[in-house]
């Protein structure tokens, strides 16, 4: 069991379960909790050197720069100008999961290969 | 055994020969990531920060957000935020500010002591570098940085040919940069992975001045490896003694150069040529490439050539290309010195071309196109 890994994936759903929970219920607590958790995935894929990590950076920035304006947007007053930006998050965000899965599976055939 | 040859089966990266872009690019990433931890601290900071203020404010974020950055960086313009002024937002307020501030301070200081750290600019500027060697051809290699190859590459400066130096010492990279050299690999050049990253495959040739015969002979023997062919890759090393200097011959070096003799040589034919000084000098500065305004160009006539069979005053050089035909070498090695306009060119002969570098590579270029040269032939002034 790698801790690190297990730190970063569980970032990496974070920042997809509460972009989901903002979509359902929007409110202001919910999403700074969203941008929070988005941005410690994508501090903590700095530098990685995993095999997708390109792409998995890449979705990362994605969604923090959907959510990054949504949050202002939502506390300047434009509620659901923010909300459809937290759905595009949400895409990026979905990418982002499926990547570490497939990240994942090549890992395993690389170790073995190792 | 099964289990490990159906995995076998589905290997997914091929192993393929590590490049030195990559691995400055990995250790790049590798000083990258410890960027991590400081910015995460920060960042979990601000967050708390953050929340702490919109609870106490009923939801307050942009003034929340403030209130935290200017509480943990030391800054503490006043109890902005809604409810920062009671008790229960003094007490976390001080909680924060005792946290937070250590964790500011210590991230500041981390992050930027990682990005000025010289490792990562070297790091980048390496990468970059690498990239652009990548786009090079038709240059030359210089292995090892002493005061010859500084003075030898100021001279392929001077004519503009491109040039990468690698030198494993990295007590060398000053004096590199003081000297305003473009492109250079600090690791030692013996390696098969640094002579491919310094673009080998695609260069015109190598200069190998290491200082120990050892060394030498590694980088030739590695580099005639993977360029064999001695025509298309000229190799010319440094050797001490002449026996040093015919083994590296022999192990790939197209000429191996003894300081001393070369030197000997050149003193001893001013000497040779007291009464005719001038001459013997322009010559001598022709020939080690230190007169810029006029240069010899050896020019080998193939039997396939249009100028085969033709007389020195049929092609008419001096007039149509601008450049004199000083002598011939015969295809046995004998030089004709004595030509004059009836002198006919025959196939294998090599011209000894006198005249301005550029008109000496325009001359080149006609010649050795056969359309071109049949033109020339014909009287058609080239321009």
């Amino acid at each position: 069991m790698k801790f690190k890994k297990i730190f970063t994936d569980f970032f990496i759903l974070m920042a997809l379960t509460t972009n989901i929970s903002f979509i359902v219920t929007p409110s202001s607590y919910e999403l700074v909790i969203t941008v929070a958790a988005n941005l410690a995935a994508t501090i903590l894929k700095i530098g990685e050197g995993r095999i997708l990590s390109t792409e998995l950076m890449a979705s990362s920035l994605v969604a923090d720069l959907h959510l990054v304006p949504a949050l202002f947007l939502y506390f300047l007053g434009d509620v659901g100008e923010a909300t459809s930006l937290a759905v595009g998050a949400l895409a990026a965000n979905v990418i982002s999961v499926f990547l570490s899965i497939i990240e994942t599976i090549l890992s395993v055939f690389t170790d073995e290969e190792e | 055994m099964a289990r490990k040859r159906k995995f076998k089966k589905l290997r997914i990266r091929k192993r393929r020969e590590q490049k030195l872009i990559d691995v400055y690019q990995r250790k790049l990433v590798e000083a990258l990531s410890e960027l991590r931890l400081p910015v995460l601290m920060l960042h979990f900071a601000l967050t708390f920060g953050t929340l702490g203020y919109m609870l106490l404010s009923d939801g307050d974020f942009i003034n929340s957000f403030y209130m935290t950055v200017i509480t943990i960086g030391t800054i503490g313009y006043g109890e902005i935020v809604q409810g920062s002024d009671t008790p229960i937002g003094r007490i976390f307020t001080s909680f924060l500010a005792l946290s937070g501030i250590g964790i500011f301070t210590t991230s500041v200081t981390i992050v930027v002591r990682l990005i000025f750290k010289e490792d990562i600019i070297n790091l980048y500027r390496a990468i970059r570098m690498l990239k652009e060697i990548e786009n090079l051809s038709g240059h030359f290699i210089v292995c090892g940085y002493n005061e010859i190859t500084a003075r030898l590459v100021k001279l392929l400066r001077k004519r503009k040919i491109e040039f990468v130096v690698i030198d494993g010492r990295s007590e060398v990279a000053t004096k590199l940069q003081e000297d305003n050299v473009k492109y250079f690999i600090l690791e030692e050049p013996f390696k098969r992975s640094i002579l491919l990253s310094a673009g080998i495959m695609k260069a015109k040739g190598m200069i190998i001045n290491l200082e120990d015969d050892a060394r030498n002979i590694a980088v030739i023997v590695t580099a005639r490896l993977l360029r064999p062919e001695r025509e298309s890759f000229l190799i010319y090393s440094f050797a001490p003694t002449e026996e040093t200097a015919q083994k590296l011959e022999e192990l790939g070096a197209n000429r191996a150069i003894v300081p001393a003799r070369l030197l000997a040589t050149r003193i001893s034919a001013y000497i040779f040529h007291i009464g005719s000084a001038f001459i013997s000098d322009l010559f001598d500065r022709i020939a080690f490439g230190e007169e810029s305004d006029i240069d010899i160009l050896e020019l080998g006539v193939s039997e396939a050539s249009p100028l085969v069979g033709k007389r020195l005053k049929e092609v008419d050089f001096r007039r149509k290309l601008s450049v004199t035909i000083i002598a011939i070498r015969k295809s046995d090695g004998e030089l004709d010195i004595n030509i004059t306009g009836d002198t006919q060119i025959e196939g294998g002969d090599t011209l000894i071309l006198f005249g301005s570098p550029k008109n000496l590579r325009k001359a080149q270029k006609i010649l050795e196109d056969f359309e071109r040269a049949e033109r020339l032939i014909g009287g058609r002034v080239e321009v």
